[in-house]
């Protein structure tokens, strides 16, 4: 009996010790130290790559490239922007930026007057370098360092080309693009055009549509209404096909159509893939964004000043709906 | 120091000491939280000092570019100084996540007081155009930075998240510890002061049990308590005063068994010299006239007759003076001479005397008249009841410090019973003995006088042996002188 009690209590001790230990370790571990000042001496470069469309799968390769380019060459990159073409916000962050003192800014152009004050001349009263990408704004107005991107001439003439071998020499075609008139927008034209009109038999017929989904509706209705003998389409501005083709598909099928367009908007990946686009330029963003932070460092460093003004290319190349299938 | 108090002492330090160490703990785990909870307070407060530094510079610009006066600009100097403070604490606040938000956040800073700078130059030199365009800016800087904040705000939150939950979990499990810990104390304490209380009052338990016993009167249980404070000392003590009173009991037992012994001596002595006055009552009459009747049996011729009265004289004189005193063998040998002489006058061929005697022994001590009862006995038993007679045989042998003095019949023997009877003292009937001592009354006077038991000794054929033999062991120097 005694022995028993003995035992018991020696148990009830040993559990209860168990327990307080337990207890008490998980009480005193000093685990939640405060993140503290980061050890590795902050980076020698700090740059913001800005677009107006975050999120969307262009950019994010694009951001992936600079983040990847700028991670091997010690600098720190953030990336910044407006979503859905958010002008103002846009507009924001590059003021932020510029008021940040970064020390070089990676921006997809925007051919608006703000845009070229500001990256003219508050920029440049700070000396802080910018390179346009993907979308560019001319040098003279923008006071850009380059251009990092596809050559949207050749983009405009290859699309022009494919468009001719697919639908013959003969047809009417439709160009349709935003009214804001961007400046790789009009360089896109100038290279279809520059192809189309070497072929008299070729039509074109250039529409401008605000870049909201109804007045691109709007304005594929009143073109087809005019023109119901109409062969191809070509979105010159990548946002605006989706809406086009939806309204194309409302009236008639959408197969008879020859239609092409640029890959820089989330939707016309998926359009391709459904058969309804004939053909799509795709550019290079994850090398867009390696060779523009790359760029921008070789600049800032010294080590190639200045940059070839002209911009530096990136690869394009027709991507068919045939061929993705 | 006393050890009960000791005890005592040593409980109330272990609960005192155990009470420091929870306390301490806690002090110091309070102290550490405290610091943590300080520090990030002070991360969240100054970043809104910074945006808060940053609104006061616009307004106090405002005002300063509206009333361009003195103490306008004082204020405005004063703002801007402030807010040269707030970016230098907010420096600290660098860590991995916010390092480049932090950079731009202390650019951003500084683009406003060159903003404020340069609104001011502009004013002073009097292009309020520019001058109101800087403020602009300015006031959409201050907006950033404000905006800023609530993204570093942001960060931070992410950032601490998990270390915001530790903190939560821990003051959770902090209450758990404080549950074990009561539970695990309050179950020592218990222990602990069970088994104090035991050791202190088990052995006063034992004490009251022996007191007890004592006061019972049973002394011989012996006291054992084991502990090492007071109480074994009381015990001690205790055992030690039984052991006294032990002893005490006994020695009065003894003295009193010693008076007894003495009481019943001196009642011997007193029968014994009741009787020797009850026989002295004319005892030199009667000499005289034994003296005379042998003198004239001598002169009648009748010499054997004159012989015997002079012996029955002698050992009437020896019977009446030595009883109370002690004699040596050889005065003994030399009665129990006459007094066979005696009875063979009356046996005459019945009774054969045969001696052995070691003649360098007849010097030692022996009390008076102790082998003429003996001897008597002997004839009255073995020699008067039978037709032939009878054979006593008297020897003393010399012993290494005793004297063995036989005697030795042939009669018909003892009973147990007797023999019994005899060694144990109780008196026996005398069957006409001539002095008056029985042999009882003489083996109480033997052990007496020699202080030991086995003075005597009687051996006796039972059935077909006869005879009996009865051995006297005297020791050569008496015991007790």
């Amino acid at each position: 009996m005694r022995k028993t009690v003995i035992l018991i209590l020696g148990l009830a001790c040993v559990i209860l010790f168990y327990f307080t230990f337990v207890s008490a370790y998980k009480v005193f571990r000093s685990e939640w130290q405060l993140p503290r000042t980061s050890a590795h001496k902050q980076a020698q470069y700090r740059l913001v790559l800005i677009t107006q469309e975050l999120e969307t799968p262009f950019w994010v390769k694009v951001g992936g490239g600079a983040i990847e380019e700028a991670q091997k060459n010690g600098a720190s990159i953030e990336v910044w922007g407006s979503y859905n073409k958010n002008q103002e916000d846009f507009l924001k962050k590059i003021e932020i930026a510029i008021d940040s003192k970064v020390d070089g800014i990676i921006v997809q152009g925007l051919d608006t007057e703000e845009f070229k004050n500001l990256t003219k001349l508050k920029a440049a009263f700070y000396g802080i370098p910018i390179i346009t990408v993907a979308n560019d704004v001319p040098m003279a107005e923008s006071l850009r360092r380059t251009y990092v991107g596809s050559d949207q001439y050749l983009a405009g003439e290859l699309i022009a080309k494919q468009l001719l071998s697919d639908m013959g020499h003969t047809g009417k075609v439709v160009l349709m693009g935003d009214s804001r008139q961007e400046y790789y927008q009009e360089q896109r034209l100038k290279g279809i055009y520059d192809v189309l009109n070497k072929y008299p038999n070729v039509r074109t017929e250039y529409a401008e549509t605000a870049d909201t989904r109804q007045q691109v509706i709007a304005t594929t209705q009143d073109l087809m209404n005019r023109l119901p003998d109409l062969d191809a389409f070509i979105a010159v501005n990548a946002n605006i096909a989706e809406a086009m083709i939806q309204e194309i598909g409302r009236r008639s099928k959408v197969e008879p159509y020859h239609i092409y367009s640029f890959d820089d908007s989330p939707d016309t990946f998926s359009l391709l893939v459904q058969g309804k686009l004939d053909g799509m330029i795709e550019q290079s963003p994850e090398t867009m964004g390696k060779i523009s932070v790359n760029l921008m460092i070789k600049w800032l460093t010294g080590e190639m000043v200045p940059l070839n003004t002209d911009g530096y290319l990136t690869d394009i190349r027709m991507l068919k709906a045939a061929n993705t299938r | 120091m006393n050890s009960i108090q000791k005890k005592i002492w040593t409980l109330a330090a272990v609960v005192l000491f155990i009470m420091m160490a929870i306390w301490g703990a806690l002090t110091y785990y309070n102290q550490k939280t405290q610091n943590q909870y300080n520090d990030i307070l002070q991360r969240y407060l100054r970043m809104n000092e910074v945006t808060s530094a940053s609104q006061q510079t616009i307004t106090d610009l405002n005002n300063y570019l509206l009333a361009p006066n003195d103490a306008n600009l004082v204020q405005l100097n004063e703002s801007k100084e402030n807010i040269r403070k707030a970016r230098l604490e907010v420096i600290d606040l660098r860590n991995v996540d916010n390092d480049f938000a932090l950079t731009n956040y202390m650019n951003l800073i500084d683009s406003l007081v060159e903003t404020t700078d340069r609104s001011l130059m502009f004013l002073s030199e009097k292009e309020t155009e520019d001058s109101a365009k800087a403020f602009s800016e300015a006031t959409r800087i201050s907006k950033y930075i404000s905006d800023m904040t609530l993204t570093l705000l942001d960060t931070e939150l992410k950032t601490y998240d998990r270390f915001y939950r530790s903190i939560i979990e821990q003051s959770a499990e902090l209450k758990k510890l404080g549950m074990w810990l009561l539970l695990l104390i309050t179950l020592l304490l218990l222990l602990f002061t069970y088994w104090f209380s035991l050791s202190i009052t088990r052995p006063v338990l034992k004490l009251t049990q022996a007191a007890k016993e004592l006061s019972r009167g049973r002394f011989d249980l012996q006291i054992e308590v084991e502990s090492n404070d007071e109480i074994s000392f009381l015990a001690k003590m205790f055992d030690r005063m039984r052991i006294n009173i032990n002893n005490l009991i006994s020695e009065i037992q003894q003295k009193a068994q010693l008076e007894n012994e003495l009481q019943q001596n001196k009642l011997l002595l007193q029968e014994s010299q009741l009787r020797s006055l009850q026989s002295q009552i004319n005892p030199h009459f009667l000499f005289n006239t034994l003296n005379t009747l042998s003198k004239k049996a001598y002169l009648e011729g009748s010499e054997e007759t004159s012989d015997l009265l002079a012996s029955v004289a002698g050992l009437l004189r020896y019977n009446l003076k030595r009883l109370d005193r002690s004699v040596t063998l050889y005065d003994e040998v030399k009665v129990l001479r006459q007094y066979i002489e005696i009875q063979k006058a009356r046996f005459t061929e019945r009774l054969q005397f045969h001696t052995e005697i070691d003649e360098s022994c007849l010097h030692y001590q022996i009390p008076a008249l102790t082998l003429q009862p003996i001897v008597e006995n002997a004839v009255i038993h073995a020699v008067e009841p039978e037709e032939n007679g009878g054979t006593i045989w008297f020897r003393i042998i010399d012993g290494e410090d005793r004297v063995t003095i036989e005697i030795e019949d042939d009669g018909p023997g003892m009973t147990e019973l007797k023999i019994k009877q005899i060694l144990e003292e109780h008196p026996v009937e005398t069957e006409g003995h001539s002095t008056g001592i029985g042999f009882s009354n003489v083996v109480r006077r033997l052990r007496l006088f020699y202080g030991y038991e086995d003075v005597i000794g009687i051996e006796s054929g039972s059935g077909s042996e006869r005879g009996t033999k009865i051995m006297m062991k005297i020791s050569k120097t008496r015991g007790n002188e």
